[in-house]
């Protein structure tokens, strides 16, 4: 476990950069659950979300546009929505919170903002997921800088080499961090890869 | 995964896409399949400009990399997309994580460079012998000889996955001896891995899990997952 935590980078970047993953429990409630984790993406995006996914089926990318993946949300399905503003997570968990889906709701970020969020939407910390960071053959992994970069995708799709190929162009003036960033996303199959804030990391590093 | 020589005109568009470097390029592109942990991102995102990637006929066990290396396949196990399981995610309506109980979850392979399951055994072997008990919705204990050892099945150990990750529960207190068994065994690997620790927060949002960390003298981010108990119906603690 899992792919919305170990997101690198500093505080304030980190301000910049939440998750929330929408999903049922298996044999408790999962039955007629996609109509309910369909209408939670909408409620996201409505609020102003950067990205939405669906880690069953794919991302918009795989599954041939937005709209095709919302239709696609199947009972059992994890849908996630990736915001870069506290405001629009405050409005989008209030929002969740008054459709009464009754589905598990987890919001990845910095805790203490999180928790900020939760009480302002009138919610409580039930269970937290600590990250204890990276362990074992630590040479392996990239520069800090690129870890920020990477961690956004948790099953590892979007590469280093991919980073690093496409910070080139950038710097070559052959991409714009747009669409630097959208390249970056595709991989990411869940969808929670935050492009808003890989373009300011890229920025960062041209 | 594979790539028709014959279709390939070498352009290299494939190459950065592969999460562990398997891709290679000569007069035309090639994937060690050795090094290859079947995770579909070439076919699914690089855009072949000729289509000659393709998925090649897999059998046991290699069928084991793409059933935790790729994010879009479905295990039995835990009937979900991705590697892992419900963990606390849902854990106000499953009532998982107990307090006083702590949930580890160890992702070997992650965030980069994949594992080798011998190396996965040895980390299991290492939390085994505190008695845990490995999840078993996770593909990853399905794949033990003997979860009771952290042993595994002898064909998968040279089989490479993005990640493959241990999961299971231990009583708080035993937190600093678990993870300090962990930070030896984890100079005797040669994967990177990610370590995080699940618990319910006490009524007044307190997290248990930390003055144990304080005391296992390791990291902890200030950024993480939390379940904000929306789910229900709510879970009744024996």
């Amino acid at each position: 476990m899992t792919h919305t935590l170990h997101r690198v980078g500093s505080e304030e970047n980190l301000r910049e950069d939440f998750v929330v993953l929408a999903m049922p429990s298996k044999d408790i409630n999962h039955v007629g659950s996609g109509p309910k984790l369909q209408e939670i993406i909408r409620i996201c995006l409505r609020e102003g979300a950067v990205k939405a996914g669906d880690a069953r089926l794919g991302n918009e990318y795989h599954q041939g546009g937005l709209e095709k993946m919302i239709a696609n949300i199947e009972d059992r399905a994890v849908v996630t929505a990736v915001f870069n503003d506290e405001g629009k997570l405050v409005k989008a968990l209030k929002a969740i919170k008054a459709g009464d889906f009754g589905m598990s709701i987890v919001v990845s970020g910095l805790f203490d903002r999180v928790r900020e969020c939760c009480h302002a939407a009138g919610q409580k910390v039930h269970t937290v997921n600590t990250s204890l960071g990276r362990w074992g053959a630590t040479h392996k992994l990239p520069a800090p800088e690129i870890m920020e970069i990477q961690s956004m995708c948790g099953h590892g799709m979007v590469s280093v080499n991919l980073i690093m190929d496409t910070l080139e162009e950038v710097k070559a003036g052959k991409m714009s961090l747009a669409e630097a960033s959208e390249r970056l996303f595709r991989p990411c199959q869940c969808g929670i890869f935050n492009p808003e804030r890989a373009q300011k990391l890229m920025a960062a590093l041209k | 995964m594979q790539i028709d020589p014959e279709l390939c005109i070498g352009c290299g568009q494939c190459v950065p896409y592969c999460p562990v470097g398997a891709i290679s390029l000569g007069d035309s592109a090639a994937i060690d399949l050795d090094e290859c942990a079947e995770c579909g991102c070439c076919l699914r995102c690089a855009d072949c400009p000729v289509e000659a990637i393709y998925q090649q006929e897999m059998e046991y066990p290699r069928t084991v990399r793409s059933i935790l290396s790729d994010p879009l396949t479905i295990a039995t196990e835990s009937g979900i997309s991705g590697r892992g399981t419900e963990e606390m995610k849902t854990n106000e309506v499953t009532a998982r994580f107990k307090e006083g109980q702590v949930g580890v979850g160890i992702e070997v392979g992650r965030p980069v460079s994949g594992a080798r399951f011998k190396d996965v055994e040895k980390i299991a072997q290492a939390m085994a012998a505190f008695g845990v008990e490995f999840e078993v919705c996770n593909p990853t204990t399905s794949l033990m000889s003997d979860p009771a050892t952290g042993k595994f099945k002898d064909e998968l150990l040279n089989e490479k996955v993005l990640s493959a990750i241990l999961e299971f529960s231990v009583p708080q207190e035993t937190l600093p001896e678990v993870l300090g068994a962990l930070k030896a065994v984890a100079g005797k690997v040669d994967s990177v891995f990610t370590v995080c620790v699940a618990c319910k927060a006490d009524a007044n949002e307190g997290i248990a899990s930390y003055p144990y960390l304080d005391k296992a003298g390791v990291w902890y981010a200030p950024n993480g997952k939390t379940n904000v108990g929306l789910g229900r119906p709510l879970a009744k603690e024996a």
